[in-house]
């Protein structure tokens, strides 16, 4: 015995209270989430065989089939889709794979600075580019079409960016940083000596990076692609800008129309028919990417000291390598910002000139609905700090279950958290709609509210959450807590005590990550919204689709300028990303 | 203190790859106040079955006690879990919080485990801890500013602190130095013989485990092999596998040629027991029972050989002795022998004798 005897510390009785499994109350708080997911989904697949006819109680069928896939619109927008997300994946690629080869294959100077404007750009909102664009490539009056079109002879080169091609070379270049974050971490894992091993042997650089680098990299590469397509095909932000005004539409905005509709009946049953064929397709993405994930993990060297390789030595050729990122940043993210603030001062959309120094000003602030404004701006702070400490409190419960009990079916609830990941925003959006307006809405009035975003935002993010924590948990000794559970510290404090402060920077990066993303989310809102429950980003949009296309320009200017200390507070507490578990 | 007793324990893994049988039906007890130590080679088990005791692993089939109190059985199927079970244990990985400091870390269990302390009892009871392993002093440093030694003594600390029913120990030692190691294993057996503790100590060190044993449980594959005190193990193993595990051994394989007297690769060896003419004997000798000599003094179970190879290892040499039907190894303390012919003696009453039913690992020369 040691010191004093203490009472009969060794034989006192346990509390007689009644005891709940602490690991069971865990599951069930992960498993909540997941069903809610996993039920948005059903009701999207059950809503696509609704037959509705009015004034009789609805019946089921395929009528919806029917309609959708005898329609040529469908066609035209699946086509639009097609060549919308081919495009972006092409270019977020090849932006992204040159750059994150730069970063971390070679001695580019400076290249930290190109590492933080490419982290931070993966949040920049995509509806910020797309009105960007619109003002530099609209097919009337954007301003470098009007350039091109007053040379003469050169007319024939102004661009339409209106087309699925021009959306998707924007949309390309919003998912570029995103891009390069997933396949920069490929090039970090992959184990540096055999890069040396061909230099030894007498390969130049550029034998070497096509024969060993790339094909290493290849299979990281392409789980990049396919992670891009999967947010390709159903991207809202930039068709939403650019292609409703138009009139080109594609998957994620024909949902939108359909359950949004000017006039009429929204269509439930389009949506959901249009949403399963989506489904499958999304889930045979991802499927298709955890098999290229795990088979590129072949190639990673998981050593636990951080191995410098020695760079690629660009010498005198680093200024190309400046000019083409430079080339990048310019259409990524310094003209659309630069072309949005001119815009923001001007008192309606004009070229560049002269004259219209005169007119600036900054009516278009003064001029902005500020309630409105204000009270979406709240309701963003609200979601944005509710969002992001309930997914993580869920994120935790789930990936403590899956990483660390024993409890049967922990690799379906694995599973079951990766489902937001895979199956589109929109869709579940279309989902948590229908529900909130006639399923649940006598009983729990939440349509209109900023609940339903905060209940589909958690939904929508708890997939990132449980993947950094997961991995967080994997890095944390199991015997830590073991030890704590031996000597007598019930789970939840073990918890606590000792798990929660050992992946506390994770977890911070986590909740600032996810609410960054709470920040920029148009695509759920633009299904949800009601004048109830604006949030920011919707109403930058509305004010685009009304018209006000440079006051929408000054919200977007104040909404960038809120963001750079968010980022700041980002890159202070939270900078510990790993590019793979980005999520949009 | 308490004691501990584990009754036909089985335990299965089962993976992608197929089942893995970690434990094949063990039968063991711990008195109380005994220090204990489960020897067995990487991968026979040892750590399942420590794991088991604990509650961290639920075994699959029958039954672990503490004391009178049934911690685990499957018939009627009780499992009480770990932090109910009351041990005290110490990792292999030390499992010391990395976030607080050497007081936090042997305090966090009496503050908030089941046998909840009064926060003015924790200082005292904490204070003692570490002053019985000796880091008086070093209570508001970091734990990541520790030593590996210091590390093993905070973890020490914590599992003593909590007045355990008994003391887990899954190697220890084995992240520190040797001479660190050889330190700290004679205080913790100082320290466990002072505070009377039960102890369940896991390595798979055979010199560790006898340095440090009441009573060594040997177990291999799953299973319990033979237990006893270190020196029954190492005179009087009931197999071969143990005597082998134990330290090295000169194998010899031969036939009862008449009552007393087998016939070996050596030549004709006289042995204790051999009863039954005509059977097949394993006999094993220990290097250090080989008595060498210059010259032959005519003593019984005497043979020649020669010297071909000779190791010099500080207090002790080892000679690799060649005889027409076999290599000997003999360790041999005092003057050397250089290399050439040399005599040899068996002493009859060392011999280790198998029965043909063990079929034991026979060294191939
Ligand atoms: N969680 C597990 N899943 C699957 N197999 C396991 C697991 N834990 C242990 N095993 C297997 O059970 C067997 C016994 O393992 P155990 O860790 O008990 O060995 P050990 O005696 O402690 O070995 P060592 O001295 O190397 O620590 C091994 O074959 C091991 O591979
Ligand atoms: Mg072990």
């Amino acid at each position: 015995m040691i010191g004093p005897a203490v009472g009969n510390d060794t034989t006192r009785p346990f509390t007689g209270r009644l005891k709940i499994d602490a690991r069971l109350l865990l599951a069930s708080v992960g498993w909540l989430p997941v069903v809610l997911v996993a039920g948005l989904v059903v009701v999207v697949v059950w809503l696509s065989f609704q037959v509705i006819t009015p004034g009789q109680s609805a019946n089921f069928g395929w009528r919806a089939y029917r309609e959708l896939y005898g329609d040529p619109f469908v066609y035209q927008t699946l086509l639009n889709t097609g060549w919308f997300a081919l495009l972006s994946v092409a270019v977020a690629l090849f932006f992204g794979v040159v750059a994150a080869w730069l970063v971390e294959r070679t001695d580019l100077p400076y290249k930290n600075v190109l590492f933080t404007l490419m982290t931070t750009g993966v949040l920049v909102q995509g509806f910020i580019t797309a009105m960007g664009w619109v003002f530099l490539l609209h097919p009337r009056i954007g301003l470098m079409n009007k350039a091109i079109a007053s040379i003469h002879g050169m007319e024939w080169a102004t661009v339409d960016i209106a087309t699925p091609m021009g959306m998707g070379v924007i949309q390309g270049l919003a998912l570029a940083p995103l891009a390069f974050m997933m396949v920069a971490a490929t090039f970090r894992s992959l184990d540096p000596a055999l890069e040396e091993a061909a230099a030894v042997h007498g390969m130049g650089l550029i034998s070497t990076l096509l024969r060993v680098t790339l094909p290493l990299a290849f299979p990281g590469i392409l789980a990049a692609g396919i992670y891009i397509s999967t947010i390709g095909i159903a991207a809202f932000d930039v068709p939403a800008i650019i292609g409703l005004p138009n009139r080109v539409f594609m998957f994620s905005t024909f949902l939108y129309f359909r359950v949004q509709p000017e006039f009429g009946a929204p269509r439930y049953d389009l949506a959901g028919a249009f949403s399963t064929l989506m489904i499958f397709l999304s889930l045979l993405l991802s499927w298709l990417y955890i098999q290229v994930v795990r088979y590129s993990h072949r190639y990673a060297v998981v050593t636990g000291r951080a191995y410098q390789p020695k760079p690629v030595e660009l010498g005198r050729t680093a200024w190309l390598a400046w000019v083409f990122l430079g080339f990048y940043l310019l259409l990524g993210q310094i003209l659309p910002t630069l072309v949005l603030l001119w815009n923001s001062l001007l008192p309606y959309f004009q070229p560049i000139s002269w004259s219209s120094l005169d007119i600036i000003s900054f009516s278009n602030y003064h001029n902005l609905p500020w309630s409105h404004l204000l009270e979406s701006a709240r309701n963003t702070g609200i979601l944005m700090v509710s969002v992001a400490s309930l997914t993580l409190a869920f994120s935790v419960a789930i990936s403590w279950t899956v990483t660390r009990s024993d409890l049967a079916g922990r690799f379906v609830l694995d599973a079951g958290a990766f489902l937001p990941h895979a199956i589109p925003h929109v869709i579940l959006a279309v989902g948590a709609n229908y529900v909130a307006l006639f399923l649940v809405g006598k009983a729990l009035p939440i349509y209109g509210t900023i609940y339903i975003l905060l209940a589909l935002y958690v939904l929508a993010w708890m997939s990132f959450g449980t993947r950094v924590l997961n991995s967080a948990i994997l890095q944390v000794h199991k015997e830590l807590e073991e030890v704590g559970k031996v000597s007598g510290i019930p789970l939840l404090t073990c918890l606590r005590k000792i798990l929660v402060p050992l992946i506390a920077p994770a977890m911070v990066n986590a909740w600032l990550w996810m609410a960054l993303l709470s920040y920029r989310e148009l695509t759920m809102a633009s299904l949800l919204v009601t004048p109830h429950n604006l949030t920011f980003p919707v109403f930058i949009w509305s004010l685009w689709m009304e018209g006000s296309i440079t006051r929408a320009a000054a919200a977007s200017v104040l909404g960038l300028a809120c963001m750079i200390p968010l980022v700041a507070l980002y890159w202070v507490f939270g900078r510990r990303a790993s590019g793979s578990d980005t999520a949009i | 203190m308490t004691g501990l007793s584990v009754r036909g324990l089985t335990k299965v893994f089962r993976t992608k790859s197929g089942s893995v049988h970690a434990l094949r039906g063990i039968d063991m007890r711990v008195e109380p106040g005994e220090f204990c130590v489960l020897l067995g080679s990487s991968g026979s088990g040892k750590t399942t079955l420590l794991r088991c005791v604990a509650g961290l692993e639920k075994p699959d089939s029958g039954e672990i006690r503490l004391g009178d109190r049934i911690v685990f059985s499957d018939n009627p199927k009780t499992f009480v879990s770990a932090e109910d079970r009351g041990f005290g244990m110490v990792f292999q990985s030390y499992a010391i919080w990395p976030h607080m400091t050497v007081f936090e870390n042997v305090a966090l269990p009496l503050l908030h485990g089941k046998r909840k302390l009064l926060r003015q009892e924790v200082r005292g009871r904490v204070a003692h801890a570490l002053r019985l392993v000796q880091l008086e002093g070093l209570q508001d440093r970091p734990a990541p500013q520790l030593s590996g030694g210091q590390q093993q003594r905070v973890a020490l600390a914590r599992a003593l602190a909590v007045n355990a029913q008994a003391l887990l120990m899954d190697e220890p030692l084995s992240n520190l130095d040797a001479r660190l190691r050889e330190s700290v294993r004679y205080e913790i057996r100082e320290l466990a013989k002072k505070l009377n503790s039960t102890v369940l100590y896991v390595t798979h060190d055979q010199v560790e485990a006898m340095a440090l044993a009441d009573r060594i449980l040997l177990i291999g594959e799953g299973r319990l092999l033979q237990s006893g005190r270190p020196h029954e193990l190492y005179e009087k193993p009931i197999d071969p596998a143990v005597a082998e595990f134990l330290g090295t051994m000169n194998w010899l394989s031969g036939k009862i040629r008449e009552r007393g007297f087998v016939q070996t690769e050596l030549g004709l060896l006289r042995v204790h027991g051999a009863e039954k003419v005509g059977s097949e004997l394993l006999l094993g000798i220990r290097p250090e029972d080989i008595r060498l000599k210059p010259v032959p003094s005519g003593e019984i179970n005497e043979f020649r050989g020669e010297i071909v190879d000779n190791t010099y290892l500080g207090d002790h040499r080892l000679c690799k002795l060649k005889t027409p039907g076999k290599t000997m190894v003999a360790k041999l303390v005092g003057t050397d022998m250089g290399y050439g012919t040399v005599h040899f003696q068996v002493p009859e009453e060392r011999i280790v004798v198998f029965h043909p039913n063990h079929k034991g690992k026979e060294e191939s020369k």
